[in-house]
């Protein structure tokens, strides 16, 4: 018996030394170690300064120093590319995407994470990098009351541990309706959020006077335990409102459902506090004066939002702007259009936003900049609400947004300028490891050019083939059949399982004109 | 008036700095791409009584007053699949409607004419609703003006508009159910729109020699099939845009070698050069698909622009009624670019181009002495996304002014 298990050890032992020395191998291969040393033909820092052939040495992940002409170790990794762009790349200061699901069904749910939710091999990530995009602040989606914690992070890895950047970083509280509410009774849920919150621990409180121990025996039920920053009763923090003698309560007996919020009204965490209207600002700001965490809001608008500048300006909240940027409204008498574009108001009044993309790649974060230059805004403008004061919002100014030293290594190679349409990103470095490179991104081969990957039922090969019936000596009538039995046969195979079902008219389901067309663009 | 007489121009063809008239409107820019095969730096644009008047390198000196000048001038762009008409501008009680002309269904006084206007398609194709198989005759117009169509029409009976693919026979279902209900009909499948398609042609035929034969629409299919009028056919996947070239090619059999054809939103095109380039057919193309997917399941590669263009193939871009910015048809020139296309050619695919392609040319298209005064006004280089029109010059007439 002693024997069989000494045995067993032994083989776990070689077992282990065996896959260490795999991932060893790997690492030498692909570079994991965070050193490398990029040299580009221009660098754009957004410090300040654009280096043309500068040098970015990166190492143990962080950038140690950038410049034009400067020293790095002889033995460094040297990536150059001398006709291209290096650059901090794109923040996305809020996003929706990267979830299982972006909403929970609950109305006051802050004890949810999205840590639970990320799917670390989501298209969505992939999208982010073929869009320059080098982080992610994924927080919940506004269909709530108080909706879970976000988490910031980069958009490679295989793990949500191995893609975080900041855990836990904000909270997600919303003043639109959420689905089967009215403005009302939302903003009565919100006021109910925050006054059961107090009444719960008043009786936490009264309940610890009067020398009961239902908190600790009910924590113990739920299988929570105290840790070194928990095992002791603070007094309450914040300065709107306070529970009296909350330092009498271990927090690590304060429900889990509750604890989230407390730290939200003593102004622990950040809030991510979604408007789609205007009239949603002021419960939105009412709710943050009166609770105390007004200097952690950070207002999520959607585009009519503009309407309540004045007021947002007031507030001082730095802004995130979401949907379209162009708010059209047509006079209910005249019937006159009027245009507005959005983030040109809250420049105006000089309210500190930032841009976000919403879920389609086609109109990522440099579609977003340039749109903005388009509509007249300066590029040094445009260019920070989508890189450094998205990176501030979150508080990572110092890491990200900016390639300097001491900050992220991350660099995004640009085949030009980041905001043309003719450029595309060519390799993005993630903490100085190469995690994207566009020479082989076969689906970003398949989206521009159409070519498959070898062997799949529409490959340039099969394709071929079917052409070979194309030629014009070929009896015509032939030809025509030819050509099309074969390329029904391809078409079928390629569009099998999307759903598309073009006869369902054997199934007898014909109601008047019910054919629907899913993907239809034809618009009107 | 200033009237001063410069030393040669450089570098713009040789065009010869000239006096600026009093009354017309003259447009100054950095850059005039003119789509005629030059660029002009430093350029004015003089328009007289609609008609452009005088192209040439702007006088040296102080800019006055209340001058006009812009980044850059483009020829006011031309959309040949303008979809704002809607489902009242086909006659869905037959599939095959030649007869009718879209022009008696639109409304002048919708909205989206003039946000077409302002993103700076000056000039459109409004074509019957592709729910028939042949809808009708299209007609082409400017996006403003007075609105009627005498003063809009740029070319009336531009080309005879029908569609391939799944859309016309998405509403109809057999005889089931309610059999009552016109849509019980045929064509029901996509070899059903083919086999109306190519019935109404040999029936037009036959009628061409037999009097007694004939039938409402005859003489439309028949101009058709003579190369008198084009037709316009929507096609959107691989095997919708085959079976328009075969019909033609099959036609060609049967003696109508004039007949000519132009495929509307073909997104796969991209995948049929050899067919495209054999048969001479144009291609209009749809707007943009980040994840490439469209109607019908086609697949739009991000170069289709770009490889049609490289095999000769006359392009058009079309915006498909999105005036929005980032959407507009200067916005699909941008994305061209980005799958490949040059400038040039993208400038082209969505000037001189398509005007070429409905044979308006003489009129709309390009920056020419003679043609129409329509001008659009760009705050940067055109047909990136940092850049947006911000004026839009209507036969003369600032319509949208960027001042």
């Amino acid at each position: 018996m002693k024997n069989q298990t000494l045995r067993t050890l032994a083989q776990i032992a070689v077992a282990t030394s065996l896959a260490t020395a795999s991932i060893a191998a790997t690492a030498a291969q692909t570079n994991t170690d965070g050193n490398v040393v990029v040299k580009a033909g221009k660098v754009i820092t957004l410090t300040g300064e654009t280096i043309e052939n500068g040098t970015i040495v990166i190492e143990g992940g962080r950038v140690t120093a950038v410049g034009k002409d400067i020293k790095y170790p002889w033995d460094a990794e040297v990536k150059e590319f001398p006709n291209a762009v290096a650059f901090p790349g794109f923040v996305e200061g809020l996003s929706n995407n990267g979830m299982d699901r972006a909403n929970e069904n609950i109305d006051v749910a802050a004890f949810l994470n999205v840590k639970d939710s990320i799917d670390p091999v989501s298209f969505y990530f992939e999208d982010a990098l073929r869009a320059g995009i080098t982080t992610i602040n994924v927080q919940q989606g506004k269909d709530c009351v108080v909706g879970g914690r976000g988490y910031v992070v980069r958009p490679h890895g295989l793990t949500v541990e191995r893609m975080t950047l900041r855990p836990d970083s904000g909270i997600v509280i919303s003043a639109v309706p959420k689905r089967g509410k009215t403005r009302a009774t939302q903003a009565l849920a919100l006021r109910q959020a925050f006054g059961g919150l107090r009444m719960y621990l008043e009786e936490l409180v009264q309940e610890k006077k009067d020398g009961k121990d239902y908190a600790t025996r009910e924590a113990l039920y739920q299988g929570r335990e105290p840790d070194k920053d928990s095992v002791k009763g603070r007094p309450m923090g914040g300065n709107s409102w306070k529970v009296e003698n909350l330092q009498m309560v271990p927090r690590w007996e304060i429900d889990e459902k509750q604890l989230p919020m407390l730290e939200v009204v003593e102004g622990k965490v950040p809030v991510y506090l979604y408007c789609d209207e205007p009239a949603d600002v002021h419960t939105a700001l009412k709710l943050a004066n009166d609770n105390g965490f007004a200097k952690r809001t950070v207002l999520v608008l959607g585009p009519e939002c503009w309407k309540a500048a004045d007021l947002i300006a007031k507030s001082a909240m730095p802004v995130i702007l979401t949907g379209s940027m162009k708010w059209t409204e047509r006079d209910p008498v005249t019937g006159e259009e009027t245009e507005t574009f959005v983030p040109g108001v809250y420049a105006e009044k000089g309210i500190v936003f930032a841009l976000q993309s919403g879920n389609s790649s086609a109109e990522s974060l440099w579609y977003q900049a340039a749109l903005c230059i388009g509509q007249g805004m300066s590029r040094e403008a445009a260019m920070a609400a989508v890189t450094t004061i998205p990176a501030k919002i979150m508080g990572l100014e110092k890491r990200i947004g900016t390639i300097a030293p001491g900050s992220d290594g991350n660099v995004v190679i640009f085949s030009g300028d980041p905001l043309s349409v003719t450029s595309h990103v060519v390799k993005v470095f993630l903490d100085g490891n190469e995690v994207y490179d566009r020479a082989t991104d076969t689906r970003m081969k398949h989206l521009s050019t159409g070519a498959q990957p070898a062997n799949t039922a529409s490959s340039a090969e099969l394709i071929e083939e079917v052409h070979k019936h194309d030629d014009p000596v070929v009896e015509e009538e032939e030809k025509i059949d030819a050509g099309e039995n074969k390329k029904d046969k391809d078409k079928g195979e390629h569009e099998e399982g999307d759903g598309h079902d073009h006869d369902d008219d054997k199934d007898g389901h014909h109601e008047g004109d019910g054919h629907d067309h899913d993907g239809d663009k034809q618009g009107n | 008036m200033l009237f001063t007489v410069l030393s040669l121009a450089l570098g713009s063809g040789g065009l010869a700095a000239m006096p600026v008239p009093a009354e017309a409107t003259t447009v100054f820019a950095d850059r005039i791409y003119t789509a005629a095969g030059d660029v002009i730096e430093n350029g004015m644009v003089v328009i007289t009584d609609g008609k452009i008047s005088a192209i040439g390198v702007a006088p040296n000196g102080e800019r006055k007053e209340g001058e006009l000048h812009v980044a850059a001038i483009t020829p006011g762009m031309v959309d040949l699949s303008s979809r704002n008409t809607n489902m009242q501008t086909v006659e869905e009680t037959t599939e095959v409607s030649a007869q009718y002309h879209v022009a008696d269904s639109l409304d002048l006084f919708d909205r989206s004419w003039g946000r077409q206007l302002k993103s700076g398609v000056t000039t459109v194709v409004a074509n019957p609703y592709d729910n028939n198989c042949i809808g009708g005759f299209s007609i082409a117009l400017k996006t403003g003006g007075e609105p009627s169509l005498e003063a809009r029409t740029v070319k009336a009976d531009v080309a005879l508009r029908g569609s391939f693919g799944s859309q016309p026979s998405g509403k109809n279902h057999p005889a089931r159910r309610r059999p009552t209900d016109f849509y019980s009909r045929r064509p029901t499948t996509r070899m059903g729109v083919e086999w109306v398609w190519r019935k109404s042609m040999y029936d037009a035929l036959y009628a061409e020699g037999n009097k007694d034969r004939a039938f409402d629409g005859v003489e439309q299919l028949l101009a058709a099939l003579n190369g008198e009028v084009p037709v316009f056919a929507q096609a959107w996947a691989t095997q919708d845009i085959r079976t328009a070239v075969f019909l033609k090619e099959e036609m060609a059999k049967e003696g109508k070698t004039k007949m000519r054809l132009i495929i509307d939103a073909g997104a796969e095109a991209w995948r049929e050069l050899d067919f495209l380039t054999r048969t001479g057919t144009a291609v209009v193309l749809p707007p943009f698909a980040s994840d490439g997917r469209t109607f019908d399941n086609a697949f739009y590669a991000r170069d289709c622009a770009a490889k049609l263009h490289g095999a000769g193939v006359p392009i058009a871009l079309s915006a498909h009624n999105d005036s929005s910015p980032g959407h507009s048809l200067g916005d699909q020139a941008a994305f061209a670019r980005s799958g490949g296309l040059s400038f040039d050619a993208a400038l082209e695919a969505v000037t001189i181009s398509p005007a070429r392609i409905m044979g308006i040319d003489r009129r709309v298209g390009s920056i020419e002495v003679g043609k129409d005064g329509d001008l659009v006004l760009w705050n940067g280089t055109p047909f990136e996304l940092t850049s947006s029109v911000v004026g839009v010059v209507l036969e003369g007439e600032l319509v949208v002014d960027p001042r």
